[in-house]
């Protein structure tokens, strides 16, 4: 008997020295990031280790005003709704806030937004998380950001590799419109286009472009996305006007209705339907990597997909399988995304705003963000060595960080938001220019 | 009695509190770090502000597991849960804006409820199944009800418009309906025949039956009474922000075992079910997800902390053979 009491008493106190040592290490450190140690690790090493543009950045704050010189989070907190919680895009926003925020002064965030977007999960993880020091909100999540912007109306909020949905199309159930109303509220960068009928546009080029004749299309449900389905529709209107003058032997033909993901991957026997084993390419107007990708491979080893049907899709995983897989004969032949630098935007508009001298222009409409279209192996080859995208090296950025201090008006009162938008548009950002 | 001595009886007395100790030890340990430590931070729980968080974070799965207990007692549980909470507030929103009201949608939830709660208590006993399948069909039938109404309305959530729902939002209401609830809940749990009943059931059900306790009855009682409890928490999850969305009440099944578990309750039921476990387990739960962004922990590491939390309360608190997993 005594001895059970003895075992449970010394697992007891394991338990607590387990605890205590946990809470000990991750409270230890000096906060200067909410993504960990290794991405704090990662987002300070380009400018310790790198020369060319990571010496320059040494060198800024002596060149720019004191403030840059400011000890990381002196000047409050950026905190960072987060819509992701892994995968290569969010290392890049990590890395991309952690070394800003230092640079500028402030201490970077992460709060994981609830995964299904529902507004009270998301208000909940913003209070749960929030401290004192918190100045600045960015979100990539739309839902509850009226009741996050009631709960916290001091905070400076903006929007990020989101459409907003409930905030610029609302719908009679959803309506987070009031937040324009807000003078705290700074506008958002959409992720992609803004209106779906470019990003059906985009689509339509690029099967045109490639020359495939049976395209099948793959999205996410419209009630979740509604400008992904303006994109299917846009692409089929296209492909039909297409066809009313193009030669028999150039018609696209559209094979069955547009297959709707409830989010869960594409089951291997939708190859099974009618045509569905015949296919040119499949446009997954959707995540299709994680979603399309890894059925299409299962279908072809079992043999009911064809072995040389493509994929254009969205998205950007580093899955060295799926790289090796791009391009020339490849699986996947063209991806698209929206470049991690356009979390400048967030970061330039709140710094502004927290050092109280605003952009003269500045619009809160919600923008687009530039198209970050990898469709050649050469390309993929760029971007997974050149480029901050396929790195996480904040070194690499197309857009230098000189040239974002120079958006700042703490170091240039003459900046305006059109020059923020025009650099975010500007040809520098896409991957062409990773060729140069 | 004279055969035990002073220190055996202390010894004994030791033993059957050690669940209490760690458990409210768990609560006492999280109070004073989370006490102690910000401050060093520049943090205080204490302000107001963080005061109302916890307040507003804990309310729903307290609300839930107060009443879960009477499930759990049984040594059953159910997972249908939080599918209820979401049609429950799905029902309230569309119906609050419809008639300009919550009654209709309570009503209603509390309708539907009844129905559910009459199925789990009596399927398991009359189909001679496992408890838990009922509640799993009631999940399943739930969530696909949720998918298809949002799915048709074209949104992923939904407003309330037409009602003022900011008394939801109050830290002293929530407080006080949790108050009303533990004492209405412990009154019936430890003062009569459902609750007595209830224990007897979940420590051996064949001499309960033995003893003339009619376990179906019982059990549907139980089911009930959860049920209730539901739908008043499905009440504040709705009110937090006045919406519902296709993914409102995800997981609190989990929540409630996860509360009632560092609370102290035994899974498999019984006389040790008691109220303050679901109270108890509730708040740490939500001082953890409260305290630990305050001590400079960054939130990806929450999930671990209370992982490891967990898994001490459970090595404490659950290590008798076949009293860990429900019946």
């Amino acid at each position: 008997m005594k001895k059970n009491v003895v075992k449970k008493l010394l697992a007891g106190a394991l338990a607590s020295a387990m605890i205590l040592g946990s809470l000990a290490g991750c409270g230890g450190g000096t906060g200067d990031n909410a993504g960990g140690q290794q991405t704090q690790e990662e987002g300070n090493a380009p400018s310790e280790e790198n020369g060319g543009a990571a010496g320059d950045e040494q060198q800024a704050p002596e060149e720019g005003n004191t403030d840059a010189q400011a000890p990381a989070g002196e000047g409050g907190t950026i905190m960072w709704l987060s819509n992701l919680q892994s995968g290569p895009q969010y290392e890049d926003y990590v890395a991309l806030g952690n070394m800003a925020c230092e640079k500028l002064g402030y201490k970077f965030e992460v709060v994981y937004g609830d995964m299904m977007n529902d507004p009270a999960g998301n208000l909940s993880a913003v209070k749960n998380a929030m401290t004192d020091d918190v100045k600045a909100l960015i979100v990539s999540q739309d839902g509850g950001i009226a009741d996050i912007m009631a709960e916290y109306p001091e905070l400076y909020v903006c929007g990020f590799a989101t459409d907003l949905g409930s905030v610029y199309s609302p719908n009679p159930y959803a309506d987070n419109s009031a937040v324009l109303e807000s003078d705290k509220f700074l506008g958002c960068i959409c992720d992609g286009f803004v209106h779906g009928e470019d990003t059906g546009k985009a689509y339509f080029d690029i099967v045109v472009e490639k020359g495939y004749k049976k395209v099948a299309q793959i999205t996410f449900p419209d009630y979740a996305y509604p400008q992904l389905k303006v994109a299917c529709d846009t692409f089929v209107s296209l492909v039909e006007e297409y066809n009313q003058t193009a030669a028999d032997a150039d018609k696209i033909e559209i094979v069955g209705e547009t297959k709707v993901l409830e989010f869960a991957p594409l089951d291997a026997s939708w190859f099974m339907e009618e045509g569905n084993s015949d296919l040119d390419c499949i446009v997954g107007v959707c995540a299709g990597q994680m979603f399309i990708y890894p059925a299409m491979k299962q279908a072809m080893g079992d043999g009911t997909c064809r072995q040389d049907t493509k994929l254009i899709t969205s998205g950007f995983e580093k899955d060295d399988a799926m790289i090796a897989d791009f391009g020339n004969d490849g699986t996947i032949q063209s991806l698209t995304f929206s470049p991690c630098e356009n979390m400048i935007f967030p970061l330039v508009l709140i710094d502004n705003a927290l050092t109280g001298n605003q952009y003269a222009d500045l619009d809160t409409a919600i923008i687009d963000s530039a198209k970050y279209v990898i469709d050649s192996a050469e390309d993929m080859n760029n971007v997974l060595t050149k480029s901050f995208n396929g790195t996480a090296d904040t070194s690499l950025m197309q857009i230098s960080w000189e040239e974002v201090e120079q958006l700042l008006t703490r170091n240039n009162p003459d900046a305006t938001y059109a020059d923020l938008v025009a650099k975010l548009h500007s040809e520098q950002i896409l991957v062409d220019a990773l060729a140069e | 009695m004279s055969g035990i001595s002073k220190s055996g009886e202390k010894s004994l007395w030791l033993k059957g509190h050690l669940k209490d100790f760690a458990a409210y030890g768990g609560l006492i340990l999280c109070i004073i770090i989370f006490s102690v430590v910000p401050p060093f931070f520049g943090q205080n729980i204490w302000s107001a502000a963080k005061l109302s968080t916890l307040m507003s974070d804990v309310i729903v799965t307290a609300l839930m597991s107060v009443g879960a207990v009477f499930v759990y007692a049984l040594g059953n549980m159910d997972i249908s849960i939080g599918g209820q909470v979401g049609v429950y507030a799905t029902l309230m929103v569309l119906l609050g804006n419809n008639t300009g009201s919550l009654a209709a949608g309570i009503v209603l939830s509390l309708v539907i409820t009844v129905m559910i709660g009459i199925i789990n208590g009596v399927a398991g006993e009359k189909l001679n199944i496992h408890p838990i399948v009922p509640s799993l069909v009631f999940m399943m039938i739930l969530n696909g009800i949720r998918s298809i109404v949002y799915n048709k309305m074209g949104t992923r959530n939904m407003s309330l418009v037409s009602v003022d729902y900011s008394l939801f939002k109050q830290s002293w209401f929530m407080l006080l309906v949790l108050v009303l609830e533990v004492l209405v809940v412990g009154f019936l749990f430890n003062f009569t025949r459902f609750g007595k009943n209830a224990k007897a059931i979940g420590a051996n059900k064949t001499v309960a039956e033995q003893c003339g306790i009619n376990v179906v009855k019982y059990k549907v009682i139980c089911y009930v009474i959860t049920g209730i409890c539901v739908v008043l928490a499905a009440l504040f999850q709705m009110g937090y922000t006045g919406s519902a969305s296709d993914s409102t009440g995800t997981g609190f099944e989990m929540n409630v075992m996860v509360a009632l578990i560092l609370g102290g309750m035994r899974l498999s039921g019984g006389m040790g079910a008691k109220v303050s476990c679901a109270v108890v387990g509730a708040f740490t739960y939500s001082l953890l997800d409260v305290g630990l962004p305050l001590i400079g922990v960054p939130n990806n590491m929450t999930f671990l902390i209370k992982a490891i939390i967990f898994i001490a309360v459970v090595l404490i608190t659950c290590r008798q053979k076949k009293a860990v997993l429900p019946r």
